[in-house]
């Protein structure tokens, strides 16, 4: 494995500080499965640490990430313009890995999107998306899905349900009595906990794609632990064990 | 082509190059990336006689010059490194020096014990980083007496060359390596990374708490090496400033850098500048 060069094709606003990344590399990717990231050498001097994106779709040498600026890395790939070359390593971690016969459920909380996106257009239209955003505005996000169901949540009530996405995952959960329903989400921290208080009674199969501050995304530094139920050996490396874990598995 | 080749307590290493402790795992993550026996040595992750879970997160942090981390040692401890992952260095021939760590002497104690001589343990680096549970959490590196004493037990537990790796939080760093000597290390490291902490100002706390490395390092270890040359006999291995943490495909450019530079400067033997600078 080593670092793919490639250009920036694009590196569009979707809305607010959401942005949509595409990269022409010099090579594939080759066989990426949904939930793995890449890590992406930010085209700025000062940005030394490479920073990990869920892969929002690859075809060929064509790559494309959904990002969220939130901090100086990111920040600073927002300035990149089209033509900027950077590297790009991957396909990194374990990703999805839904059960044959389930009836997939799949929760996004923000720029959660970006990391069951891929997920979502293998299960096609088999697949319902509950998307939990805070204003209508951010459900740009998912205007590229066409054969999936969404139901939307807002926090501010500005489109669909008026509140938070495992809260109208609850009203539905019902509907999914007997047919062996099995969640993948991505989503803050908050939205992780709340679902999992609302899947115990079931103990229905979750699968949750974590996040973490990440320095080399290897396995090497042991920097991007996530705390797990297993005594013996607690904290799991994000980008080697994970970044998609079973929900039961993660003590919360 | 000229060799990189030394020697270090009697073994043959194919180049000077080393990771810094805990840098690349248990050393198999490498195996993706490049082949770890492209190291002099492969310097382990720090070993523990128990295993020991280490820190919450966040655990890294980038800043400007360089990044935190606090990851706590976090490791399987040393008998499950020496059953699971030290056959794949036997496989690779690949020599490795075991980096360790205690909370109490009994716990350096108990590891250095626990590690048999083998032909390719090059040597035993003590961590002199940790706090002593015993000593209300002094560092057992902070003091020459502590250093001293702390070298010498473990001294008289093992056969196999021991490494000490010092703290750059000290008074006198000259002063703890003579103390490392005279307890009987036979060679030290230098440096540890360098006490920092992140600030959040929007929410007026303290981030992250923990050991700063990178670029900025290096002109601090490189003083750490010189001063210290000129006061032990001994080899010094210098560490920080250099690429990995940035950068997991360093090491091998790293090498090839060193073996061109050798040639450009028409030098038949990397040993003949060991030591050049220092008077």
């Amino acid at each position: 494995m080593d670092d793919i060069p490639g250009k920036i094709t694009g590196n569009d606003c979707v809305t607010g500080a959401y942005r949509r990344l595409t990269v022409g590399l010099t090579r594939p990717l080759g066989r990426v499965s949904p939930g793995q990231f890449v890590m992406v050498k930010v085209p700025d001097r000062d940005i030394f640490l490479r920073r990990p994106f869920s892969i929002y779709d690859s075809r060929g040498r064509a790559l494309t990430i959904m990002y969220r600026v939130v901090g100086r890395g990111t920040d600073a790939l927002s300035a990149a313009v089209r033509g900027t070359p950077l590297m790009v390593l991957g396909p990194l971690g374990r990703g999805f890995t839904p059960g044959k016969g389930n009836t997939p459920i799949v929760v996004a909380g923000g720029i959660g999107y970006a990391g069951v996106r891929m997920l979502l257009k293998r299960l096609g239209d088999r697949a319902t998306l509950f998307f939990g955003v805070t204003g209508k505005d951010e459900l740009r996000l998912a205007d590229d899905l066409k054969d999936t169901r969404v139901l939307a949540s807002t926090m501010d009530g500005s489109s669909g349900f008026a509140g938070d996405v495992v809260s109208l995952l609850g009203r539905y959960l019902d509907d999914y009595r007997g047919k062996r329903p099995e969640v993948f989400a991505c989503g803050p921290s908050g939205m992780v906990k709340s679902l999992k208080a609302l899947l115990e009674p079931g103990r229905i199969p979750c699968q949750v794609s974590v996040e973490e501050r990440m320095a080399c995304g290897m396995g090497l530094c042991f920097g991007c632990v996530v705390a797990t139920r297993d005594e013996a050996n607690p904290y799991k490396r994000v980008c080697k064990e994970g970044p998609v874990f079973s929900l039961w598995d993660l003590s919360l | 082509m000229g060799s990189l080749a030394v020697n270090l307590f009697g073994k043959k290493l194919k180049n000077p190059v080393m990771n810094a402790s805990g840098t690349l795992g248990y050393g198999v993550e490498v195996e993706p990336l490049w082949a770890v026996e492209t190291m002099g040595a492969y310097v382990t992750k720090g070993l523990s006689a128990a295993p020991h879970h280490g820190n919450p997160t966040p655990r890294v942090w980038e800043e400007r010059c360089g990044m935190l981390n606090s990851i706590g040692l976090q490791n399987v401890g040393v008998h499950r490194f020496f059953s699971h992952y030290f056959p794949f260095f036997v496989e690779r021939r690949c020599p490795v020096i075991v980096n360790f760590f205690g909370f109490s002497e009994e716990e350096y104690l108990s590891c250095a014990r626990s590690i048999e001589p083998h032909d390719l343990v090059v040597a035993l680096e003590m961590n002199l980083s940790c706090p002593n549970i015993k000593k209300g959490g002094i560092g057992f590196g902070k003091e020459a007496s502590t250093v001293h004493a702390i070298v010498r037990s473990v001294r008289e537990v093992t056969k196999i060359p021991l490494i000490a790796k010092l703290t750059p939080e000290v008074k006198n760093i000259v002063e703890i390596a003579r103390a490392a000597y005279e307890g009987g290390a036979d060679g030290l490291t230098l440096i540890n990374t360098m006490p920092a902490a992140v600030v959040d100002v929007k929410e007026r706390r303290v981030s992250l708490k923990g050991g700063f490395s990178g670029p900025l390092l290096k002109p601090v270890a490189l003083r750490a090496v010189h001063e210290c040359s000129q006061a032990v006999p001994i080899p010094i291995i210098g560490v920080g400033g250099t690429a990995t943490f940035v950068d997991p495909f360093a090491m091998p450019k790293i090498i090839a850098e060193l073996g061109s530079w050798l040639d450009a400067s028409g030098l038949a033997d990397i040993s003949a500048i060991v030591g050049a600078a220092h008077g």
